[in-house]
Parts: structure tokens; sequence; C-alpha cells
């Protein structure tokens, strides 16, 4: 089989670990990353519960607009964003064939939509809040909001981890793609190369997890000796932490007008109801 | 004058688990203001010994705990590991595990805002700016070079003001004129505040240009404590222990001069004044370059990889280069001057954006990295990272034994015995010592039979003995493999093993040379940034031509220079 090799940029294992760098660290900016991460979580959650007052097609609709619109000015990056097209993709799919198997008919496919319309509402004011919260603002919202240290630390530490994760792994699948012999014949479809690699995917959680947890422990007694536990005991490292944390104009205005967008959508849902059948 | 900041008495401490005791009855002073270097074998209860000091022993870790350590007056058995971190700062030899916060000004401030500090913000700041890390304040962590990391570490240490740091082998994982910076930055600390500095080191070099006194460690106690002259007198003991004599003492003993020096200049001032040195005239140097088998080349190469703000940076700038049969090929350049990436371009793993790379006489884009790996092993520079397996034995038989190959078993013991690892062969690779997982690579390397073996830092992070039995087990390779490469800091390994130099710059070959010209070139040295072995230094002090690369031949020229009595 001949190959030509070439650099690739996108869809390579090193464009993935950039884009999840870039999609956490929230480097392309955009409308939520400039507010008050009090106010994004706020945000979030009034359009994440909206959808689920309503069974009115109309109003679901409306409030799906709402979702893509934020996402745009988000700037969500293309590969969540690709990654959520795809999922909501296979689900339509999913559902005609499930309605068709099933005996059902139309009626039964719209019925389904209406549950996928609304985890889709959900999924984009997700992709469009997080993706601009970078991990410290998230956490310090959360530690804000009185959640527990831990927790917060937790999310702050888990982005922090990510790129280590997907590191290694890119790393120990290179050490397999290289030592280990690829088959000999691709098979129907290149199945041989599929369950070659489905192999090597799961394979590769042995010596991931085994590396990262030597590195762990390191980390962990750093944490201990700078004062992590004492923080979650003493509460002046949160009031310096939170005291950074400040209401704009910005945030009034995005919450009001994206309350009034939401009132438009079940207003609009009760002009014009359309409901399933 | 007796001012101790550190007093250990009848210590003991066992690990949970563990059957004995990994420090036993340890008495040991440290005055206010000293520079310590804690030295000792692989074992020997070093880093223990100095985890007690910030009361990670015995409140992290909760072992029999035996005796008592006071810190600063404190004893740590009743205080906690927060209290005393006020105290003593930690600097781990794995520092990149130590950053836990994404930018450097929250990684720095962290310390302080746990513990409400309410001039964490001028902490911050003054930390940054002792390591001289303000302009890069709100880079990311990873984005940091492996000595920027280290003095991100040191300035997180730093903000919590303390009186007494630990480093943990800052050599292990940095180039040599990173740790000789980090150095610097902490004998100015030492001189200008007063903090008390204790290093864990291995480099006799290192100990003799900076520490003021010496801890010498065996088997979980203090051997000695001895002020740093009459530590490096004891060169025997050392040696014992691990820690070779810095090669200028060496020189000296070849020399027939006794007592110690602590710089090169100092060693050329007492030879002199000694015996007479007369320049001998150059020998005949006929290196003939004879036009054997191409095994790697590379044509007009250009690569680059993309950041997280989207354009190329680029890497290797139009770069050739041949490679042929029987070269011991060293690469050697700074941080970030594309070593790595050429290895890995020569090796197939990736493909160059411009340009092409021959194999072997074959284009590396025609054919998989998988197909190439039977042609060339890239051994990476961390050996954690090529453990796949359960054992040593199954690493190395990964590869031939999935292409099939009958005599598997037999080729990988043969290869297990050669690297000396036929007892440790069902041990996990992450469970061996430093320099037996390099030998572990290099087992993995051998056992793909390659004729191109290119090596990453194979010396990084290792303790000298080690370092030294890896040098002569690459040197006993030729028969095995057609051409070696090797990317490098370690001017020893250059010195003692290389018969070929290329030195990078910017992803372009700035000189391509061999061992004995690079050392005579001060202009290139500079400019790489290369620290040459201290017998060089030495012998170009001296005025001995041509310049020479180990102690043997050092001796040897003194020898011809011999005044006749």
């Amino acid at each position: 089989m001949s190959v030509a090799r070439k650099q690739r940029d996108v869809v390579s294992v090193e464009w993935i670990k950039l884009e999840l760098i870039r999609t956490a660290y929230s480097t392309r900016g955009g409308l939520f990353a400039a507010m008050d991460p009090r106010a994004v979580l706020g945000w979030y959650v009034m359009l994440a519960l909206a959808p689920w007052f309503t069974h009115n097609l109309t109003t679901i609709s409306c409030l799906f607009a709402i979702g893509v619109a934020s996402v745009a000015v988000a700037r969500v990056g293309p590969l969540v964003l690709g990654l959520f097209v795809i999922g909501l993709g296979f689900e339509l799919v999913y559902l005609v064939l499930a309605a068709t198997v099933f005996g059902g008919d139309l009626s039964t496919f719209v019925a389904l939509t209406e549950v996928t319309m609304k985890l889709g509402v959900v999924s984009l004011a997700s992709l469009a809040a997080f993706v601009s919260l970078d991990p410290e603002k998230l956490s310090d919202a959360l530690l804000a909001l009185r959640c527990p240290p831990a927790i917060a630390f937790a999310v702050s530490y888990g982005y922090r981890m990510m790129p280590i994760l997907v590191e290694e792994f890119s790393t120990v699948m290179e050490g397999y793609r290289l030592r280990q012999a690829p088959p000999e014949k691709s098979g129907f479809l290149g199945w041989r190369y599929l369950v070659h690699w489905a192999t090597l995917a799961v394979r590769a959680f042995y010596p991931i997890f085994l590396n990262t947890a030597k590195s762990v422990r390191t980390t962990v007694e750093a944490l201990e000796a700078r004062g992590f536990t004492f923080a979650t005991i003493d509460g002046r490292g949160r009031r310096i932490r939170i005291a950074g944390l400040r209401y704009s104009w910005l945030d009034v205005v995005v919450v009001l007008s994206s309350a009034a967008l939401i009132a438009v959508g079940f207003a609009a849902g009760a002009e014009w109801p359309l409901y399933r059948a | 004058m007796s001012d101790p900041i550190i007093e250990v008495r009848d210590l003991s401490f066992r690990y949970p688990g563990a059957v004995r005791d990994t420090l036993r009855n340890v008495d040991l002073t440290i005055e206010r203001g000293d520079f310590v270097a804690i030295v000792g074998g692989n074992g020997s209860g070093k880093t223990t010994l100095c985890k007690t000091f910030n009361g990670l022993v015995p409140h992290y870790w909760s072992g029999e705990f035996a005796g008592s350590v006071r810190v600063a007056g404190e004893d740590t058995w009743g205080s906690s590991v927060a209290r005393l971190s006020w105290i003593v700062g930690y600097v781990y030899q794995d520092f990149q595990n130590q950053l836990v916060r994404p930018t450097v000004r929250d990684e720095v401030a962290f310390g302080p805002v746990n513990f409400g500090f309410d001039d964490h913000v001028e902490r911050t700041d003054e930390a940054l700016d002792a390591v001289g890390l303000t302009h890069l304040a709100d880079r990311f962590v990873w984005q940091l070079s492996g000595g920027q990391a280290h003095r991100v570490a040191l300035a997180s240490v730093l903000a919590m003001r303390p009186e007494v740091i630990v480093v943990d082998e800052p050599v292990a994982e940095l180039d040599p004129a990173a740790a000789h910076e980090i150095y610097e930055q902490l004998t100015m600390l030492n001189r200008e505040r007063g903090i008390t500095v204790i290093t864990i080191e291995h480099h006799a070099e290192f100990i003799a240009e900076y520490a003021q006194s010496v801890v010498l460690m065996s088997d979980g106690a203090p051997v000695w404590h001895l002020p740093v002259d009459q530590a490096l007198e004891r060169a025997g003991e050392l040696a014992e222990h691990g820690i070779p004599a810095p090669q200028i003492v060496a020189a000296m003993r070849a020399a027939g001069v006794d007592g110690v020096a602590r710089s090169v200049d100092a060693a050329a001032d007492r030879i002199r004044a000694a015996r007479a040195v007369i320049p001998a005239a150059p020998l005949a140097q006929t290196e003939p370059r004879s036009e054997r088998a191409v095994v790697v080349e590379a044509r007009r190469v250009s690569h680059g990889f993309r950041s997280v703000s989207g354009e190329v940076q680029p890497v290797i700038d139009d770069l050739s280069l041949v490679l042929r049969e029987g070269e011991r090929v060293a690469i050697i350049g700074g941080n970030g001057a594309g070593k790595t990436t050429l290895m890995r371009l020569l090796a197939g793993i990736h493909v160059p954006r411009a340009g092409e790379v021959f194999l072997d006489g074959s284009n590396t884009r025609a054919s998989r990295a998988g197909r190439l790996a039977e042609k060339a092993a890239y051994l990476y520079q961390q050996p954690e990272r090529m453990f796949l397996k359960e054992s040593v034995r199954a690493d190395a038989e990964l590869f031939p034994r999935s292409r099939k190959d009958p005599e598997t078993t037999a080729v990988v013991d043969r290869i297990l015995e050669r690297v000396r690892l036929t007892e440790f062969a069902d041990r996990d690779g992450r469970t061996l010592s430093g320099g037996q997982q390099r030998r572990a690579t290099l087992a993995i390397g051998l056992a793909m039979r390659p004729s191109l073996l290119l090596l990453d830092e194979p010396t990084a992070s290792l303790d000298v003995a080690s370092r030294d039995d890896v040098i002569d087990m690459l040197a006993e390779l030729d028969g095995a493999i057609s051409c070696a490469v090797i990317a490098t800091h370690d001017m020893h390994l250059v010195a003692e093993w290389a018969t070929r130099v290329v030195a990078l710059e910017e992803g372009r070959i700035v000189a391509d040379t061999v061992p004995r010209a690079l050392f005579a070139d001060d202009s290139l040295l500079a400019r790489a940034r290369l620290v040459p072995p201290q017998v060089v230094q030495l012998g170009r002090a001296l005025g001995i031509e041509p310049v020479p690369l180990t102690v043997n031949e050092f001796a040897t020229a003194l020898s011809r220079t011999e005044v006749p009595a």
C-alpha cells in the first residue's frame, strides 16, 4: 500500500490537544469571556432551565435559536462544535430508525424530537458558557457561590491535568504505533485497522494511568506544603480569591436581554402554539 | 556563633509497610545561612531526610517516627506541614509536577493566597522579580522551558518568604547552563537574604563551586558533615558513594599534585606552580572522512509546529545533513534549537513540511512510521515514556514478537544480558532506578535491531556513576548498529563518545565538526551556551595542544611534556 505522508495540522492528536487547550482557556475571547463568571453561571442556569417549562415546539425552537446565537458570540472552536453537531446528527438518524423499526410514524418522531431539542438547548448553553469560562474564573465563581473549596479546586486542577493526559495519551499511542506491528492486510473497509487501533486505545490506559499516578504524588505533596488544605479550613484565602470578582454593566445587559429574548420565545409560543399531536 | 536553623536528634523513620528504616539515628545540625549539599548514593535517604524538614515526614508520610527535628526552634512533631512551609520551601526534582496553576503569576501567588496573606500581591511580585521572571508572569506554565519552569517553582516557594530552601537535584532535569543559573540564583538568595540553602546533588563540580558544607549520607544516616574543602579532600570516600571527584581533582592527581582546587583556574595555578608544563607540538591529526555508505540523509528540510494561537512556529529551517555508517554523531544546541524535532524527522516519526528525508535510501514519506521503525529507533528523553508493558522483557519483546520474529526470546535474552538487566527482566520498568531505566530503553531500542539509533538526552537526570555506565555501554554498541545519533547537553558525553558534532541553532546547522575542534572554538561554545568539561578547560588553561578530552588524555599529554630530570 502506498501512502504519501504529509504533516497534518487538522484532525491530528496534536490538533485535538491544541483545540482542548484553546477551549479550556478560552483563548478565542468572545462575549461571555468578558463577563463576571457568576453572571455567566446565572445566565447558563436561566437558559438551561427554560426549555423544561414548556412542551410548546415554537417556544423550544426560539430557545434553540437563542442557543445557536450564543454559541456564535462565544466563538466556540471547531472541535467541540463539530462533536456537538455530529452528536445531534446521530441522534436524529437514530430517532428516525427507532421510529420506523418500532412501527411508529411521523408523530412518534416529532415526540422524540422534542426531548432532543430540549437537550440541544442545554448543550448549546453549556458550550457557550463553559467555553467562555477559563478554569480559574469558574473555580472563583464556584467559591463565591459557597461551593466547597475542594470542588472548586478540582475544577481548576482538572483542567490543568487535561493537557498532561492528552500528551501522555499521544506519547503512548505513538509508542504502540512504532513498536506494535500493524496488521498485514487492511480487510473489508479496513476493519483490521479499526480493531488494531481500538485494541491499542484500550491497552494505552495501563501505561497512562501508571505514569500519571506517579507524577501526581509530587503534586499532592506540593499542594499540602503550599497551604491548600489550610485554605479549606481558613477563610482568608477565599476572601482574597473572590475579591477580584465584580459585576459590570455588561453582565446586567447580557442577562436582562437574554431574559427578554426567552420571554419573547414564550410569547411567540403563546401566539402561535404548536404541540405534538 | 552557633545559630542552628535545623537540629535533628536521634531521628529514625520507617515508611509505612517498609521492612527497614529509611532513616537511622540521624544527628545533624545545620547552621543558619549555610549552603549545604547533601550527597549520597541512591536509596541513602537524602530525599526522606529533606522531607522531615518541612514536616511531610511525619505529617504526610505517617510512618514510624522516633527522635526529634527542630526547625527554627519549632518541633516539627507538634507542628503541621502548612505551618512549617512558611519556614521551609521545597523544590522537587520533578518540579514540573509541582506546578498546579495554569499561569505563572497564579502559581507563585498560590501559597500566599491560600494562607490569606494580605500582602500576597507584593510577595508575588517580589518573588517573580527575585528569579527574573516578571516578564513571563502571564504565560501558561506548559509554555515554559525547563529552566524557566524550575525558576517558577523556586519563585512559588520564595513567595512564602522562607528561611530555608530545599532543592532536590536541580541538575537532573536541566541543561548545564540552566543549572548554573539556578545555582547562581540560590547563591544570591543565600548571600543577600541569608536564606539557608540545602541541595541534594550528585555532581561534584557544582558542590565544589557553590556549596559551603557537605553532608554525606549513607544507608539512612549521615557519615559526616564537613566544610566543603575538607569534604572534597575525601575524594575516595565520595567516590565510594557514587560521587566521583570533579575532573579537575582527578586531573591534579594525574599531574601528581596533591590537595583540592575548587575552580579550573585554581587547579591550573597549582599545577603550574608544582611542575613545568610545556605546550606539546600538536599531534598530526589525520581524520580521513572515508565515503562510507549513507544511512540517513535530510535534504533541505523545514518543519514547524502549530502553537495555541494558531500560527506555525518554525523549528527546523532549510537543513541538509548526511549521516554515514560508523559515525557517532552528537547533536548539540540550547533548548529549543530543534534537536528533538530533527531526530524525530530522521526517524520518520514526523515527515517534514518541506524537503525530504531519505532513510536507508527510501523517502520517509513513502512508508508508515511503524514500518520505518524497523530501520530507525528513537529513544525518548524520559525513559518512562517508553514503558508500555508490565515488565522490561515484555517491553523489549513487543517489537520483534508482534512482527512474528521466531528468535524473539533468544534475541531479547541476549540484549538484556548485554545491558545487564537480566535480573530485572521481570520488573516493571517504572520501578527501576534512573540508570536502569535508561538501560532498559536501550534494550527496547536494540530489540528493534535498527541500523540508525537515535537517543534523546541519554544521560540526563543520571547520577555520575550511572552516566559513565551508559556512556560505556553506548561505546560498545558500534558493532550492533551502523550509526548512532545523540541529542545532548552533556559535554562529557560529547568528549568521551562522539566522533562528529553537529551544532544546531534556531533550526540551522551552525557547525559540523569533531569534538576537539568544538572545544577549541570559544565563539561557538558561547553561542550554543555550552560549558566544556573541566578537563578540557584545564587543558586549555595550561595551553596543552591538542586539547585533552578526557582525564586519561590529559595524563598522557602531561607525560609527554615531562621535563627529563
